[in-house]
């Protein structure tokens, strides 16, 4: 089980758009190889996204965000998640 | 001397043509504002790919996307971002002009964007591989379709239409690949290495750098349609400054042909009713 108090940075955006830029308490999205999550202290990580919904939870009352994507490129840094958007 | 009721209409329909030209100022003013803030946001994007980019890149060759695989197509490809319509006084003749002065069928391809270019090589009998209309709005430019011809090249050339301020518009050429090193240059470089000694790649880092390659392009081919879109309006702003500036210029002449032709019909008046009283006091 994931240490609920703990947040990670996490930022998506496309060139000309801001869509989310806060803490969270994780994000998911789809690669390749298929589903994944990102949670507070994960590993250095940069993976190409496929054409999925990206969920991001905010806090412990299950509030989510999901955010409709055609595709992009994710960097896992630092506790901090940086989501570049497909033009 | 024109009827009071001609002159009227004249000075009305004049100052619907001077409420309109302020119209299209304001609107051409306002979308160069949103277009120059697209293009910061865009940049501040950029910079951060390239940073990520710039430390997974060690010793390699910027590759148009493709990877290790070599172009398919041995030539260079020359790209001429133009105006959709005609009015955009002679900067694109001076733009088809300056790329064809060098121009070689046997080493370069040309991709024309803008009705008002294509119509030009038409004229002067240069076949080009494909023509793309300009984007009618200033968001979300699907620029897939060109990223993916570009890829095929060794090399490819933009020439395009450059805003300099908003009375002064030019004409430029870039390398494509130059120019997205020219623009990382305003980007951080921490010197930091991103391998697979420190990072998780998925699916590899080949994949992810072409992808980055992708993405960087497309931003750069964006930012000049973009650019060549400011000049086009910027172009658009100047000829209604001057329109609106000889439309007050009328509706001041107009002003007084008005006045003028009023005071000569009651001066006609005053002359008829001193004829009559001279004819009724007129000694038999």
């Amino acid at each position: 089980m994931a240490d609920q108090t703990k947040t990670l940075k996490v930022k998506v955006a496309s060139p000309y758009q801001v869509y989310f830029d806060e803490p969270a308490l994780s994000i998911s999205g789809v690669n390749k190889t298929g589903p994944f999550d990102v949670l507070p202290g994960h590993h250095n990580f940069i993976t190409l996204l496929q054409p999925c919904e990206l969920v991001i939870r905010m806090n412990n009352n299950d509030q989510r965000k999901v955010i409709r994507i055609n595709g992009g490129l994710m960097h896992v840094k630092a506790d901090m998640a940086s989501v570049f958007l497909d033009v | 001397m024109k009827r009071l009721n001609d002159v009227l209409a004249e000075q009305q329909s004049m100052s619907s043509v001077v409420g309109l030209t302020d119209v299209f100022e304001g609107l051409a003013s306002m979308r160069i504002a949103q277009v120059k803030d697209q293009v910061l946001s865009s940049q501040h994007f950029f910079n951060e790919l390239w940073t990520i980019y710039s430390q997974i890149r060690v010793n390699k060759q910027f590759s148009y996307g493709r990877g290790y695989v070599p172009p398919e197509v041995n030539k260079e490809l020359l790209i001429a971002i133009t105006a959709e319509g005609g009015l955009s006084g002679d900067i694109d003749q001076k733009l088809i002009s300056w790329m064809l002065s060098t121009y070689d069928k046997d080493k370069q391809d040309i991709i024309i964007i803008g009705h008002h270019g294509a119509l030009q090589l038409a004229a002067a009998g240069i076949p080009y591989k494909r023509y793309f209309k300009l984007p009618t709005h200033d968001n979300n430019i699907n620029v897939s379709p060109l990223i993916s011809l570009v890829r095929l090249y060794s090399s490819t050339v933009v020439y395009y239409q450059s805003y300099v301020t908003l009375m002064v518009q030019d004409i430029k050429k870039i390398e494509l690949k130059q120019a997205i090193e020219e623009a990382s240059k305003k980007a951080s470089h921490t010197g930091k290495v991103i391998s697979d000694e420190n990072y998780i790649f998925e699916p590899s880092t080949a994949d992810v750098a072409s992808h980055l390659e992708n993405t960087m392009m497309q931003i750069t081919l964006t930012q000049t349609i973009l650019d060549s879109k400011l000049a086009q309006y910027a172009s658009r702003f100047r000829s209604m400054k001057n329109a609106s500036e000889k439309a007050d210029d009328m509706m001041r002449d107009l002003k007084r042909e008005y006045n003028r032709t009023r005071r000569f019909i009651a001066d006609e008046r005053l002359k008829e009713v001193i004829n009559g009283l001279s004819k009724i006091g007129a000694p038999s």
